[in-house]
């Protein structure tokens, strides 16, 4: 079972966020980065069926700059066997979901795989597209909101959610991508050994020209025009009187005036 | 529990990601390299390529690092004499003042007071500094570890052998949750503490070897530190102010810096001694009040505070160092009080002891001797070096400061001129042993402290700004031995002065219908360490939470 | 030339999503700028009562695509008959709710199509002939104003929540409904589905609730939740909570919203006893109605409240918890 994980870094979640100068994305001077949540289950989940399978590879691919070689690091340690760094200021130029996907799925030509997670979105951007547009450019089934993975010879059964607490159970052909929910397993913690092997594990940079990409072919099709804070624009209305009065007053304004009863 | 744990065996095991330790792996690592090669042309004796490990209970390198911070390049440049190429300094020291703050006023110094001179020096963030310093090693091959603290030393026969890290993955009742990773026994030839202020191996190694016999104990401060994003360029980068005086009070060791960063940045704090008199003090409270001084509110006006952190410092110096080395073990830095506390500058010289702890690392490797035989020479090196000389010329600084400021004031100027020459050795005593029980109708020092969110900010909004992270469900890392004396005997004697000097907000006291208990949010913990420190009764005993938790002190 | 918008209806078991009608909204907003001719297209079988359902909104048209390769949703076949439906149609935007299902097919349509497809927006402004939308990033902490630079048509999608169902236009006249033929038989669906399940325990994601009733330290008690409780019920919203009231246990820790908990962004939001600290507003200050019941008139909740009652709790819990039972006639 040879399973690909895409892995996107993203700022911490803690991070405090501030906007740029141009206006156009947050300031990213003094930011520190982390997997993606959706993605880190989505690696925990890739090494727990391999496992589970008892042989084959997980294969790392990631995009970004330098910084990100810290995420693929993290990866390895924890058990990836081999990593893919798409590293290269020309992938700068992809700033959209297809854009990033049509990176990866360049990257993916050649590599035998019979699965492939994503996170469910990203915790910058998200799109909630990547995953599906590379399946779609590679020919791949695919299933999203991914609780529960079950191979099943050439296929894979897998739990999907939906609304209001409703699940589904769906099996597809492999080889298939599927976007991974968190919370479908507990990570794990790379340990110190993990780590030290992690330095003598594949770590592959491509770049651009590699896969016959160029910044015009990746040119986003959508734009940031401009990234704000949320602006608080209401006033606060204080409900005065008794208990019953105020009660009574405030059901008629989240009845009739918000509308949200 | 019975665990099975791993073993790894290293070299050289360092604890704590900081300068004294970062320092002391890259230059061993440069001193085998010269050592090989002068081996290889004399035919001497090569030593193999050394597996060195330098582990960091941060989630990433340099992130439990504040400082003010100025620094007194002279050691860097011995460590990295091309550090000017790339080191990611604000800029050289420029403007400097130096004002004794009155409640609305400002008198500024006649003259410099000389160890407050900074020409020559720069105006760094250690943050940024440390994560430069921890790229080098790693170049150079050094292991470092972020995510695993120190838990406990390992001996044999009282010989240290190494250290065992912390485990992952327990849950808040203690148990194992499915995840859960054992910590691992590192073991090594040398193990080297530089953990910083308070380091709890540190604290464990002291009291296990008593290797602080005989020594006064040590007296320390906890800097609050703010950053603000200004909209011009009205503090630049290099600029410097210094304050005593006003808010503290006369019985109250302390001072305030205002450094200018790149990027508009200002970097503004307050250190506080740990060792006032009045319960009540807050030094959080202080520092916000500090800021409402017609000075800074001018100053700060306009700007964006992003910002929040604080730590302690070991400003005893000389006479509380203990002894730093013992068979298989050194320690380094702010863990061995390497501060110059009249200074109020600790990274220079805990460059410095890194690399004369290197130097001695690499007598023992050719020795292949680990025992304090051959370890102690890094005290003597210590001493003998300019760190030795400009400790014991301020060895009677703080200790001055005990009698309070005034006093202090006068024989810290005495000393000055002397070059540290005093009549008598002044005696101390610890830092909590001053506070003194609260008044009955004492006044609230804080009552016109008013957070407007533009300038001065709640603890808790503060606490926000030190991006602070822990994962909730683990056992709470700050240990009250006895919680009673919380409610029976510090309530009434200290009014629980936990709640005041934490300044991330960890102690609160809880009080409902019939019972009144202590309640930790150690999630909040900035890892500052002033509670192991001040609390009057001594019960608070500060280790490490799981790997990789606490703030994030990026740019700090 | 491409005209016109065209609104995904989305349907399960001939069921309307209530959303569809919230992104009707939408579209009606914008074709009001515009002066764009709007058409809906629902996919399935035994559609015709929500085709009729919809064919009552100011609409110009309605279509049905009914095929049995459609009767149980999947990606595959979804794209396949959307894809055709869009050739013959050619409109300028194509709108959906950025639903569960909207996000397991539509971006491999628009990839399909070879379009860009911007993902769930929260609103719209017109800018000459461009329509530029504004979606959240970072989970909501920041807003992007959003252009699309290629040719049309636009595909779009809008959060649940940002637009009022009930402000649907209503048509003069019901739109004409009339159904579309596709050809699926070369559309391979490979797909195999079960039948959709609940789970007796589920973990609660709070960022799907609607309405959410959270509490805080000012509740003092864990016996007091019980009046949370009965308030949350009357209400049919979900219980969330601040750090403390997690910390002691009093509710598990996935019912906690802020820094160290989840984001959230309901329609409302209701904080009793919350003092409103940084850590707990970052998780919820985009909700969209949020009341703030507190003792203290100077507690900063009241800050980003839109409707405040200050006072005891206890007092005016039951109180509220009597008036929702009333309003909605029990």
């Amino acid at each position: 079972m040879n399973i690909v994980v895409c892995l996107k870094q993203v700022p911490k979640k803690d991070s405090i966020l501030r906007i740029a100068a141009d206006q156009k994305w947050i300031d990213d001077r003094d930011i520190s980065y982390e997997m993606s949540e959706a993605d880190a289950y989505a690696l925990e989940e890739a090494l727990r069926q391999r496992e589970k399978h008892g042989s084959g590879e997980v294969i790392v691919l990631a995009l970004g700059p330098e910084r990100v070689r810290q995420s693929i690091k993290e990866a390895l340690a924890k058990g990836a066997d081999r990593a893919i760094h798409l590293h290269d200021d020309i992938f700068n130029s992809a700033t959209d979901a297809a854009g990033v996907a049509r990176a990866l799925a360049a990257a993916l030509k050649d590599e035998k795989f019979d699965l492939v997670f994503t996170g469910l979105q990203s915790d910058d951007y998200g799109f909630a597209q990547v995953g599906l547009i590379l399946a779609e450019t590679l020919g791949l089934s695919s299933a999203t909101i991914v609780m529960e993975v079950q191979p099943e010879g050439d296929s894979v059964r897998v739990k999907r959610e939906l609304e209001s607490g409703w699940f589904q159970w769906v099996k597809i052909p492999m080889p298939a991508l599927l976007t991974i929910q968190s919370g479908i397993n507990q990570l794990r913690y790379a340990t110190l050994k993990g780590i030290m092997a992690a330095k003598k594990k594949e770590l592959k940079e491509v770049k651009a020209a590699d896969l016959g990409l160029t910044a015009q072919a990746l040119q986003p099709a959508q734009v940031i025009e401009k990234a704000y804070l949320p602006i608080k624009s209401k006033q606060t209305e204080i409900i005065a009187g008794k208990p019953a009065e105020a009660a009574a007053k405030l059901v008629e304004k989240l009845k009739f005036d918000a509308r949200v009863l | 529990m019975n665990i099975e744990r791993e073993t790894l065996e290293m070299d050289v095991l360092l604890v704590g990601a900081g300068p004294a330790n970062l320092s002391c792996a890259l230059h061993l690592t440069n001193l085998v390299a010269q050592h090989n090669e002068k081996a290889k042309a004399d035919g001497g004796r090569q030593l193999h390529e050394l597996n060195i490990a330098v582990i960091e209970k941060a989630a990433e390198i340099g992130a439990h690092q504040l400082s003010g911070a100025v620094l007194d390049p002279i050691s860097l440049r011995e460590l990295l004499p091309d550090f000017e190429k790339d080191a990611p300094f604000e800029a050289p020291v420029g403007d400097e003042k130096v004002y004794f703050l009155t409640a609305s006023g400002k008198i500024p110094a006649p003259i410099l007071p000389p160890p407050l001179r900074n020409h020559g020096n720069y105006v760094i963030s250690l943050n940024k500094f440390v994560r430069w310093l921890g790229d080098k090693c790693e170049a150079a091959g050094v292991n470092i570890f972020p995510e695993f603290p120190g838990w406990e030393m390992l001996y044999d026969n009282n010989a240290v052998i190494g250290v065992r890290t912390g485990d992952k993955g327990i849950d808040k009742n203690g148990k194992p949750k499915a995840v859960f990773e054992p910590g691992v026994d590192i073991v090594a030839k040398v193990t080297v503490l530089g953990e910083g202020v308070r380091g709890s191996l540190t604290k464990q190694l002291l009291k296990q070897l008593k290797l602080d016999a005989g020594k006064d104990p040590q007296v320390y401060s906890v800097g609050v530190k703010e950053l603000w994003e200004m909209p011009d360029d009205r503090f630049p980068a290099g600029s410097i102010i210094h304050t005593m005086g006003w808010p503290l009070d006369s019985h109250t060791f302390g001072g305030s810096w205002v450094y200018g960063m790149k990027d508009r940045i200002i970097n503004i704090g307050l250190a506080v001694g740990l060792d006032y008199r009045d319960p009540k003090i807050d030094p959080h409270h202080e520092f916000q009040k500090f800021k409402t001084h017609p000075l800074f509110a001018e100053l700060l006006q306009g700007g964006k505070m992003i910002r929040y952190g604080a730590k302690a410092m070991p400003v005893g110096g000389w006479y509380t160092m203990p002894k730093p080395t013992h068979d298989g073990v050194m320690i380094i830095g702010d863990s061995a009080a390497t501060l110059n506390g009249e200074r109020l500058k600790g990274i220079h010289t805990a460059i410095k002891a890194g690399m004369l702890a290197a130097e001695t690392i690499l007598e023992a490797l050719l020795a292949d001797d680990y025992s304090d035989k051959i370890l102690s020479r890094y005290e003597t090196r210590l001493k003998e070096s300019y760190v030795g000389k400009e400790l014991y010329q301020t060895r009677n600084f703080h200790q001055a400061f005990d009698k309070g400021r005034n006093m202090g004031l006068m024989i810290a100027g005495i000393s000055t001129l002397t070059g540290g020459r005093l009549p008598t050795r002044l005696p101390i005593k610890a830092g909590h042993e001053h506070m003194q029980h609260q008044q009955a109708n004492g006044a609230d020092r804080y009552a016109d402290l008013k957070y407007d969110d533009k300038l001065t900010f709640a603890k808790l909004t503060d606490v926000y700004y030190s991006s602070t992270a822990h994962d909730e469900d683990q056992p709470c890392h700050l240990h009250v031995l006895d919680t009673n004396i919380c409610i029976d005997r510090c309530t009434k004697e200290f009014g629980n002065p936990c709640q005041h000097f934490c300044p991330a907000s960890v102690y609160e006291m809880v009080e409902d219908k019939e019972s009144r208990k202590l309640h930790i949010n150690f999630s909040n913990c900035v890892h500052c360490k002033t509670c192991d420190i001040m609390d009057p009764y001594q019960i608070i005993n500060w280790v490490p939470p799981e790997g990789g938790g606490g703030p994030n002190y990026r740019n700090m | 030339m491409s005209e016109g918008i065209l609104l995904f209806i989305e349907q399960r078991d001939g069921k309307l999503n209530r959303t569809s009608l919230e992104t009707l909204v939408a579209v009606q907003k914008i074709a009001a700028t515009t002066g764009d001719t709007t058409s809906a297209v629902v996919l399935g079988q035994g559609i015709n009562e929500v085709a009729t359902e919809i064919a009552a909104k100011k609409l110009a048209k309605v279509y049905t695509v009914e095929d049995d390769k459609l009767a149980t949703y999947t990606p595959d076949a979804y794209v396949g008959a959307l894809k055709q439906v869009i050739e013959k149609l050619n409109p300028r935007m194509v709108a959906f709710s950025h639903t569960y299902r909207v996000r397991d097919f539509a971006p491999r349509l628009t990839a399909a199509l070879g379009k860009t497809f911007v993902t769930d927006c929260i609103s719209f402004r017109q800018d000459g002939n461009d329509t530029v939308f504004t979606r959240q990033i970072f989970q909501g902490k920041i807003n992007t104003d959003v252009r699309v630079q290629s040719a049309p048509p636009i595909f779009v999608s809008f959060q649940a929540g940002s637009y009022r169902a009930d402000l649907a236009e209503v048509g003069d006249a019901p739109a004409a409904v009339e159904a579309l033929a596709v050809d699926l038989s070369s559309v391979d669906v490979r797909t195999q589905t079960e039948a959709p399940f609940q789970e007796a325990k589920q973990a609660v994601d709070l960022t799907q609730a609607p309405l959410i009733v959270a509490i805080g330290r000012g509740i003092k008690e864990k016996d007091n939740i019980k009046i949370i409780e009965d308030l949350a019920a009357a209400m049919g919203a979900e219980i969330a909570a601040s750090r403390p009231i997690c910390d002691n246990e009093w509710l598990p820790m996935d019912r906690q919203i802020g820094s160290s908990g989840q984001t959230v962004a309901p329609k409302l939001y209701l904080a009793i006893g919350i003092s409103g600290a940084i850590q707990h507003v970052v998780g919820m200050k985009n909700s969209q109605t949020i009341v703030a019941i507190n003792k203290d008139p100077e507690a900063p909740i009241f800050d980003i409240a839109d409707y405040g009652i200050v006072g005891d709790l206890f007092d005016i819990i039951p109180a509220l918890t009597a008036e929702v039972k009333k309003a909605k006639g029990e």
